[in-house]
């Protein structure tokens, strides 16, 4: 396994060069559904982040027991257990946000980001490797979601976390916050992530060659 | 090459010239250009427009001033954007900005022109790859996204403005005031126009003085209006029929509303439209039953947009059915 | 291959056993910490709001002010329906051992989604005392404003005698409620399920409150 990235390389590699959502096109049902507000979107990271970290370090740390036909029953088993744990936490101390998140936290047990992560990372690579895949690709995640909200919520709204940024006379822009917005402004950003790859292969490139 | 056979096949057996808009390779007109047809279709928007500035007054110069000069600056920005050279010329944002600007009320801010605008040239038009390429009517993407955006002012409420010095404008539009207390618009303001709604709906006259320029002119295929008017025609019938009390006869679903504007100015757009005649006929009978559906059955009085754009949706798949197929082919 | 099939079972399979065992332990322990938490924030949800349904927000902080307690009793009320029993779940609100109103808990399809709300009624069910929307999905910037205080201040001491009916324009006869301008279909859901409430219980809300 001389070949497998080091941790650090995956913690980088989760943030932009492999982001969750906007490289990989992981994770994208939560992606639409909970970012027309900021709030919502960091919650859901945070959900995200606790099962995605849990998962991969059990995932890693059981890695040489795994049976290669069973591991899929197992990292089910593993992520549907997390994913309890954090909806049931929210419903206790955070009431109104986890009705507001409704099915999406139950929902991250079919999110494929995790699994993606316990069969391509965890299963293969130590735990210290698995926990910092887990932490870089949640911040990936993490701003991914927190990217289109910001776009969403000040739009639609003209507030940002629930606080006025724009005049009071700013028309609010109403299909931002409907499922429309979150298609518009995630077709959008993924276009202008791709465009901002495109120019800097081309600048390598050109050093390069 | 199956094109070609069918057109030479037709137009031996036909004396009349027709001009049948397929898939390349054809035999082309050199004179047909995206250029010509786009100033035809402003020839075409002159009565409508004199209409609107005549019943709206400023409000109409307003949002035409608004529309047009945003939607020409936008096909700008986004052509430097792509890097392609200007296309201002072809005048397809010109006549997206107009027909924009005559399915908007006067009354709406001036944002909504603007926003609708940028929306209706960049999503509705560039991403796709710009003239010609695009699949959703542009005109009608724009509007949409700023129906949804700003629900409240341009709902059927935001179209009145009772301290307004225009007399049209102080009223409901008939398709709302018939939808919430059941008031029938007599038909003779339906006909000319002297009533409220978005700038180019509201006279049916200048619609069909325009609308029969652009078919004779063959810029517009005839087949699709008579397919919007003909559905229309037997599901209002159908409808008046199952209620004929309201007193909203088939001559008012015709008249009243955005029916013959929609029907001649927008479904036409020769790029989001199918491209055989009988795929024209079946996309203007689709609309027409859309427009209907919408109009009785949905919390909107009216349906023209959603119908155009969700045929749009269709064309490709119309366009697949209704394959011509070569003199003699099984 | 000469295990048998069970061993062979178990040598395959008890990893995800062992796994299962521990996180249904986990679990179990979780559900047992937390498990009163969130009953308590369910029924906190709508207890909470109850004073304010029966006296008004501006009396309800007077008497949380003075400390002066608002028994609520929850209570289920049955109605039959055509065959069928509808279960409403109304709250007994007390002051100092009198009844001071009812709260019910109620349901109806808007124009998004279900709208669950409360409505308050004065110990007669002669008035609504007032609404509150507890959850709604209708359109922002039109329809959700049926959660607005403005709005939802209208509801208060219209008589339960006739059934309400949103209006488009301006208000006029005493059962007459403003409709949000654009969203005439949230404003009358809204007012269908009141009516529905008031006709279901205002029979044996009157009973209960007699044979007290």
């Amino acid at each position: 396994m001389a070949d497998q990235p080091t941790s650090l390389e995956r913690f980088v590699q989760g943030i932009l060069p492999e982001n969750p959502v906007f490289r990989q096109l992981l994770g994208l049902c939560p992606t639409l559904a909970v970012t027309n507000n900021m709030k919502s979107a960091i919650t859901m990271t945070g959900a995200v982040l606790f099962v995605l970290f849990c998962a991969n370090v059990i995932t890693s740390l059981i890695r040489n027991l795994l049976k290669p036909h069973l591991r899929i029953v197992i990292f089910t088993l593993t992520i549907a257990t997390f994913v309890t744990i954090a909806d049931r936490f929210l419903a206790a101390y955070l009431y109104q946000m986890s009705k507001t998140l409704g099915p999406y936290i139950p929902l991250i047990i079919v999110n494929c980001i995790i699994i993606c992560r316990c069969e391509v990372c965890a299963s293969k690579q130590g735990v210290i490797t698995a926990g910092a895949d887990a932490i870089g690709q949640s911040i990936g995640f993490g701003i991914a979601l927190s990217a289109i909200a910001a776009v969403r919520e000040i739009l639609g709204t003209g507030m940002f976390f629930e606080i006025r940024v724009l005049p009071a006379a700013w028309p609010d822009w109403v299909v931002m916050v409907l499922p429309p917005g979150a298609f518009l402004t995630f077709g959008l950003l993924i276009g202008l992530v791709n465009w901002y790859e495109g120019f800097r292969a081309q600048k390598a490139g050109k050093i390069e060659g | 090459m199956t094109e070609n056979a069918n057109t030479m096949a037709s137009e031996s057996q036909n004396a009349a010239p027709v001009i049948h808009v397929s898939p390349s390779p054809h035999l082309s007109n050199q004179a047909l250009t995206t250029q010509r047809i786009m100033f035809d279709v402003v020839i075409g928007l002159v009565p409508v427009v004199l209409m609107a500035l005549y019943v709206f007054r400023l409000y109409a110069v307003k949002q035409l001033a608004i529309c047009v000069i945003s939607c020409l600056l936008a096909e700008a920005l986004f052509t430097k954007m792509r890097g392609r050279a200007l296309s201002l010329k072809d005048g397809s944002a010109l006549v997206t900005g107009i027909i924009l600007a005559l399915s908007l009320p006067g009354t709406a801010p001036w944002y909504v022109g603007l926003i609708a605008s940028v929306v209706a040239i960049g999503i509705g038009k560039a991403i796709f790859g710009g003239v010609g390429m695009n699949l959703f009517n542009p005109a009608m993407v724009g509007r949409a996204f700023v129906m949804i955006a700003f629900a409240s002012v341009l709902a059927a409420g935001g179209y009145q403005d009772a301290g307004s010095t225009v007399d049209a404008v102080t009223q409901a539009t008939p398709l709302d005031s018939f939808k919430q207390t059941g008031a029938v618009t007599p038909l003779f303001a339906l006909f000319f126009g002297l009533t409220n709604g978005s700038l180019g709906e509201t006279s049916a006259l200048a619609c069909l003085l325009g609308g029969i320029y652009l078919c004779i002119r063959r810029t517009a295929s005839w087949e699709i209006p008579a397919g919007v008017i003909l559905s229309v025609v037997v599901l209002g019938g159908i409808a008046n029929l199952a209620n004929p009390d309201t007193g909203w006869t088939v001559l008012h679903h015709l008249l009243g509303g955005s029916l013959l504007f929609g029907a001649f100015f927008i479904a036409t757009d020769p790029v989001s439209s199918p491209m055989t005649p009988k795929g024209k006929f079946i996309f203007g009978i689709g609309v027409g039953a859309l427009i209907m559906l919408l109009r009785i059955f949905s919390g909107y009085p009216e349906g023209v947009m959603f119908a155009v754009l969700l045929m749009n949706a269709l064309t490709p798949l119309i366009n697949r059915w209704t394959i011509p197929r070569p003199l003699g082919a099984q | 291959m000469t295990e048998n099939v069970k061993t062979n079972f178990f040598s395959q399979a008890w990893l995800v056993l062992l796994l299962a065992i521990c996180f249904g332990a986990m679990l179990a322990g979780m559900q047992i910490a937390l498990g009163p938490t969130i009953e308590a924030n369910k029924v906190n949800e709508t207890l909470e709001r109850v004073p304010e349904m029966v006296f008004g927000a501006d009396r309800a902080r007077e008497l949380a002010d003075r400390e002066q307690a608002v028994d609520v009793t929850p209570l289920t009320v049955g109605v039959d329906k055509a065959g069928k029993t509808v279960r409403y779940s109304v709250f007994e609100a007390k002051t100092d051992g009198q009844l001071a109103g009812w709260v019910t808990k109620t349901a109806g399809q808007g124009y998004a989604d279900k709208i669950e709300m409360l409505i308050g009624f004065d110990p007669q069910v002669e008035k609504i005392t007032g609404i509150f929307v507890l959850d709604q999905k209708e359109t922002p910037g039109l329809g959700n404003k049926i959660v607005t205080d403005e709005w939802r201040s209208q509801f208060v001491a219209k008589s339960t005698g006739q059934s309400l009916a949103a209006v488009k324009g301006k208000a006029k006869a005493g059962n007459e409620i403003d409709a949000i301008t654009g969203a005439t279909i949230s404003s009358k859901a809204v007012t269908d399920i009141i009516n529905t409430a008031v006709v279901d219980l205002r029979e044996p809300l009157i009973t209960k409150a007699k044979g007290m």
